[in-house]
């Protein structure tokens, strides 16, 4: 599937443990599909916004969970596994109860590549759960599209302060989620 | 928000993760430290200890340790989401198997009025006291530490995580407990592993939720 000149996505997640944000960025982007097409596959019941909520849900779950994934193991059956468990945690959580065996993911395709569809309703109820301050700092790097260091600046704060409080920030919508979508 | 919004907010935080067995090297052994010094000073050590570890009886506290050990192995493999851990399982399984088998090849020769005999002395109350008190903390170290894994089972690693600490609080709790024998010690201290063990797994669905 990969080409000789594309890194492969367990090389793009050893990147991104180290740190390095445009590796992360472009395995976020490739998993994306992925997980969509099987939310969609699974959760036709829900609409598009509300498959868009969950596919939402399990990234920020992959993003939080990161580090159980070994770095000498392939990625793909480490990224099925929180999929299939995010996925059946999320529709239970919307009184829907699914059999998902892990082996079906294979035979999942990718949702065909196209605009972001519109866009998921839960986060942004959400994020407005979350302080005033960490609230701004995650919309001015997702919707504004700023670097740390400028939210940073505008803010009066260090990039590294910033980065800090976003990090809580991600770990309070996980946890936020969790007590309002039920 | 975009989908496209989120990735570069997840992007955007590089704070390095910490692995559950991470968090269990930082906050096992204190925990571990602590209990053996609450066992020092509440329930003392045992005059003779140093008599007792030099003759068989020393198995009341290499038997948990061993417990102990494969439970944190185990605990470590289910905290990754792809795995089932299966090997651990199976050593954990002969492990009580044989344990099973010992207890049941003495209960052939004593009986049960031998057995009953053997648990009939004020110390039994006190052990079943103990061993769940001494594991208390253990047992928070231990879900600290597993709050940043993602098994795919909560319940089986809330499992893992109480025999766990039911071993460490066992192994403390043999340096201070009067009974040496055999009939005493291996259903006493298994029962409260099992006990703990229920306690983890109990708690878990709540605790490991992700």
């Amino acid at each position: 599937m990969t080409t000789p000149d594309e890194p492969s996505w367990e090389e793009l997640m050893r990147a991104a443990n180290r740190g390095e944000q445009r590796p992360y960025a472009q395995l976020l982007q490739a998993i994306t599909p992925v997980v969509r097409g099987i939310v969609r596959a699974r959760g036709s019941g829900l609409g598009p916004e509300g498959c868009e909520d969950v596919v939402q849900e399990v990234l920020l779950t992959i993003h939080l969970k990161r580090q159980t994934w070994r770095e000498d193991a392939p990625l793909r059956p480490w990224l099925y596994a929180v999929t299939r468990h995010k996925v059946i945690d999320a529709f239970r959580a919307r009184g829907k109860r699914i059999d998902l065996p892990v082996d079906d993911f294979l035979e999942v395709l990718a949702a065909p590549p196209g605009p972001d569809p519109l866009a998921a309703r839960d986060m942004d109820r959400v994020i407005n759960e979350l302080d005033p301050r960490a609230a701004q700092i995650v919309r001015a790097i997702g919707i504004d599209g700023e670097s740390a260091a400028d939210t940073g600046a505008r803010l009066g704060m260090s990039e590294g302060a910033v980065r800090v409080a976003l990090h809580r920030a991600l770990k309070s919508l996980a946890n936020l989620r969790e007590r309002m979508i039920e | 928000m975009r989908t496209e919004d989120l990735i570069a907010v997840l992007a955007a935080d590089t704070a390095p993760q910490t692995t559950p067995g991470q968090r269990m090297l930082r906050a096992l052994p204190p925990a571990a430290v602590l209990t053996l010094l609450a066992l020092v000073m509440v329930w003392q050590v045992r005059p003779d200890l140093a008599q007792i570890m030099a003759s068989p009886a020393a198995l009341k506290t290499i038997v948990p340790s061993l417990f102990g050990l494969v439970t944190l192995w185990l605990g470590l493999g289910v905290m990754r989401p792809e795995s089932r851990a299966r090997v651990q399982w199976l050593v954990l399984g002969a492990m009580l198997a044989i344990s099973a088998a010992v207890l049941g090849a003495v209960l052939a020769t004593v009986g049960l009025s031998g057995l009953i005999a053997a648990l009939d002395t004020p110390s039994l109350l006190i052990c079943f006291l103990s061993i769940p008190l001494l594991s208390a903390l253990p047992l928070a170290a231990i879900f600290w530490a597993m709050a940043s894994g993602a098994p795919a089972h909560p319940r089986h690693a809330g499992i893992a995580a109480g025999a766990l600490a039911g071993a460490i609080g066992s192994a403390a709790y043999s340096l201070h407990c009067p009974e040496d024998s055999l009939l005493f010690c291996l259903p006493a201290y298994g029962a409260n592993m099992v006990i703990v063990a229920v306690i983890g797994g109990l708690l878990a669905p709540r605790i490991l939720r992700w």
